[in-house]
């Protein structure tokens, strides 16, 4: 479904943030991606759908060549959901609105259509309540709820979500992860940067662990747990679990 | 001090008054029209749209308005090949002028929406023109209504500068009854007087607008 190939980053002139990243994701399926901050996650992510631009590698998505300048990469988005760690809703536009955006001018749907997909939405990630609130009178994770169910208007083929709980109160994380955990459930190929390693256990195949701009370990979801190989892996995760 | 001279030429006076809002309104509509197109150049990442609109600002910044208006009442006539009016020339040297103000107002405005929300924008597969009319824009233009308010007081005092070719203006109309009457005192404390009272109101109703504004969102 996502292929990616020796992909390097750079930006700037001299800083590298991807350093010859190679990996797959394939449908159906759930992939983590953790790491240290300044690994490079959130860049391969923000790759995928081109938010970033490459300058050596390549990208399929669906089909699609990433890099290629005669892709009609709106196009390519529109299968693509994504989620990031500071919500970026649109602040003048009530909930409903974020959600409808969209689908009506990228998709053209009419508004009736829109707003009605908009309410099962909403109901679907748990607050249908709040169609009419503004960004600014919704708590962290009821904004971030709302810009899953802004991504899932689209319907996309593939979700990518950027660090999605790390900006959230701790007693919103759960809120914000049972609806992503539905979605795995349900089917969506989803790839999550996240530190949250009880959802990795519980719904992700594969976990991608990454340092310094390259992919370190890449394995199943037990084996990655379990049997790490590298060392930096390990010591990542005597880290990152000591406190659980 | 005889103060029947402005009631005696209240009608040419107030004409003239008519004639600056006609001025200051086209030339704020021009200019603020013109102005987003040329801000949103001037901050596009394609060098050939960018550096002519930051040319263009840097140059219509650094002239005197006063200049601009002489300039463009020579220079209209020879661009169309007919002899045009002082208020036609008047209002493209305003418009012109302005829009180089406006754009940069436009500019900082735009500048200030979190790059964020374009990019989740962009995400969804809406294209540029979509996530700056949707997004951008409407946001931008709130945040920056106290400065283009503000721009636009000065646009409305700055029409007095029509006066310089002969165009019958409030001020030039001022001074027209006084080579008449010879009550300059009177008429010109009028003038100020009119200034003073209009560019207040639009003061306080801008300093209301600002409140409102930060109290919302």
């Amino acid at each position: 479904m996502i292929e990616i190939k020796n992909v390097s980053l750079w930006l700037g002139d001299d800083f590298q943030v991807l350093k010859n990243v190679s990996t797959r994701f394939q449908k159906g399926r759930t992939t983590v991606i953790c790491g240290p901050s300044g690994s490079g996650k959130s860049s391969l992510l923000r790759c995928i759908n081109r938010l970033e631009r490459f300058q050596k590698g390549e990208i399929i998505v669906d089909g699609l060549s990433v890099r290629d300048p005669k892709t009609d990469i709106y196009k390519l988005r529109k299968n693509v959901g994504m989620v990031f760690q500071h919500f970026d809703l649109y602040p003048h536009m009530t909930a409903l609105d974020n959600i409808t955006l969209a689908p009506q001018k990228v998709r053209c749907l009419s508004r009736q259509t829109a707003e009605s997909k908009a309410l099962q939405l909403l109901e679907r990630v748990g607050i249908m309540d709040k169609a009419n609130s503004f960004p600014a009178q919704l708590s962290g994770g009821q904004q971030q709820r709302v810009a899953i169910a802004r991504s899932l208007a689209m319907e996309p083929k593939i979700m990518l979500f950027d660090e999605p709980t790390s900006a959230l109160d701790p007693e919103m994380i759960g809120e914000v992860l049972d609806v992503m955990i539905d979605l795995a459930l349900e089917g969506m190929t989803m790839i999550v940067v996240t530190h949250e390693m009880g959802f990795a256990k519980k719904v992700a195949q594969e976990i991608i662990f990454m340092d310094h701009g390259e992919i370190v370990e890449a394995k199943n979801t037990s084996d990655f747990f379990n049997h790490p190989d590298h060392p930096r892996t390990r010591d990542f995760l005597n880290r990152i679990l000591s406190h659980v | 001090m005889d103060w029947t001279v402005i009631s005696r030429n209240i009608d040419f006076l107030l004409g003239g008054l008519v004639v600056t809002f006609q001025l200051a309104v086209i030339s704020l509509a021009g200019g603020i029209f013109f102005g987003v197109l040329l801000g949103l150049a001037r901050i596009s990442s394609r060098k050939y749209i960018s550096c002519p609109a930051t040319l263009y600002i840097h140059f219509f910044r650094s002239q005197p308005l006063i200049l601009v208006i002489f300039w463009f009442y020579f220079f209209v006539p020879i661009l169309f090949g007919k002899p045009m009016s002082a208020f036609i020339s008047a209002i493209i040297g305003f418009i012109a002028f302005e829009t180089a103000y406006f754009a940069e107002i436009i500019r900082g405005g735009i500048q200030s929406i979190s790059k964020g929300q374009m990019q989740a924008a962009y995400a969804t597969g809406m294209k540029h023109h979509q996530v700056m009319r949707y997004i951008v824009l409407p946001q931008a233009l709130k945040n920056m209504l106290p400065s283009l308010m503000t721009q636009s007081i000065v646009l409305f005092q700055d029409t007095s500068l029509a006066y310089v070719i002969g165009l019958q203006e409030f001020l030039r109309r001022t001074s027209l009854v006084d080579s008449r009457e010879v009550k300059s005192i009177e008429l010109y404390l009028f003038s100020a007087l009119v200034y003073l009272v209009i560019c207040l109101t639009m003061s306080l109703f801008v300093r209301r607008f600002e409140n409102k504004v930060h109290q919302g969102v």
